[in-house]
């Protein structure tokens, strides 16, 4: 990347910034490549001299989920004063499921919300019915954790992270193999929050 | 550019709302963490920041320097432990705000209006001029600079404190 193309894309940055856009800083570093470094500096030095905007909603919900140590989408539907149950007709009516699989959603919704359940296979218009109602990017916050890991210092401690849904990843493969003529086969709420495809 | 940001800051602080006051930099804590950390969780390292800066604000801590300095100094020296693995004392960070909050501006800054920096440290040791040139001009840490030395945290802040009472001297 040329200084030119490097110092562009600083102001695009900063520009975003200042326009309270709240930029993806991850996104911008990606986009310098070998540069990245270079431009963190610059950004860095940047978002020291000038005066601090406002916070995104997920990252206030996010703050305050850490410090009380409380998941980060439970927190936002507090702060939203929705109950749980309301969150659960809101699935039921925008995603057009059968009222018969109440129970099964809103199992799914409280381990999805208490990051028992892996986001990553969650369907996106599950993703966009809750944003819609939670006014934030839910995708974004389900994937965070509450607490700080154990050894804040130690350099790798992230590398416990997939470990977080190993109970959620048994229970698929289990449903999928489970034998005999009780194996309850996946429903189009397996789908929508695991996954599933009776594959 | 700075003054309705620091009037508002000053505000939130005399009613005691530290909450909304460290969250209103969350943003830019989030930011400059996900610049510089590059192992590990950014969030953690965040996290660590406002838990500090929450604490000292409970505490009844106050500085001379408008809280967006102090602010982004807690964060520079988050980032820097992290990257340490931890290793940078803590004892850095109370020196610092002591001096944050009596002296109101970085000492040697301070020192220094209306000569250079080389003239500033002529009347200083060797040692004096090595700690004061990697604190200030370097940007290190006590923690930091001991280890260059291979001396102890509390020796170099000794000889920090020191050669500061020396250019003060200096200064009259």
């Amino acid at each position: 990347m040329s200084e030119h193309a490097l110092e562009q894309l600083f102001d695009e940055f900063a520009q975003a910034y200042l326009r309270g856009e709240g930029p993806d800083v991850s996104a911008y570093l990606a986009r310098a490549g070998d540069e990245r470094d270079d431009l963190g500096d610059l950004i860095d030095r940047f978002l020291q001299a000038v005066p601090a905007q406002p916070p995104t909603e997920e990252e206030i919900v996010l703050m305050q989920a850490r410090l009380e140590q409380e998941p980060p989408l439970l927190l936002l539907r507090i702060r939203r004063k929705l109950s749980r149950e309301a969150v659960v007709d809101v699935l039921l009516r925008t995603l057009g499921l059968d009222p018969a699989k109440r129970e099964k959603v809103d199992g799914y919704y409280h381990q999805l919300e208490t990051g028992l359940l892996d986001p990553e296979p969650v369907d996106r218009t599950v993703w966009e019915a809750l944003s819609d109602l939670l006014r934030a990017n839910v995708r974004a916050l389900a994937g965070l954790r509450s607490e700080p890991p154990p050894a804040l210092h130690a350099r790798y401690f992230c590398a416990d992270a997939p470990a977080r849904f190993e109970s959620t990843a048994y229970k698929i493969d289990e449903l999928r193999s489970e034998p005999g003529p009780e194996r309850e086969e996946p429903d189009e709420v397996d789908v929508l929050f695991c996954g599933l495809n009776g594959t | 550019m700075h003054d309705a940001r620091d009037a508002e800051d000053q505000r939130l602080l005399e009613a005691g709302e530290y909450s909304a006051l460290v969250e209103s930099y969350y943003g830019v804590i989030i930011r400059r963490c996900q610049v510089k950390v590059r192992y590990g969780d950014p969030v953690d390292v965040a996290h660590e920041v406002v838990v500090r800066l929450m604490s000292e604000l409970e505490r009844g801590r106050r500085y001379r320097v408008p809280l967006r300095v102090v602010v982004h100094q807690v964060t520079t020296w988050k980032i820097k432990e992290h990257l340490a693995g931890g290793q940078v004392s803590e004892v850095e960070l109370e020196d610092w705000m002591r001096e944050a909050s009596t002296e109101g501006t970085r000492p040697v800054e301070e020192l220094m209006a209306g000569q250079g920096f080389e003239a500033m440290l002529a009347g200083l040791t060797e040692l004096e001029q090595k700690v004061i040139r990697l604190a200030y001009d370097d940007d290190l840490g006590f923690g930091e600079i001991a280890m260059r030395l291979g001396k102890e945290s509390n020796a170099v802040h000794q000889i920090h404190f020191r050669a500061l009472a020396k250019l003060r001297k200096e200064r009259g």
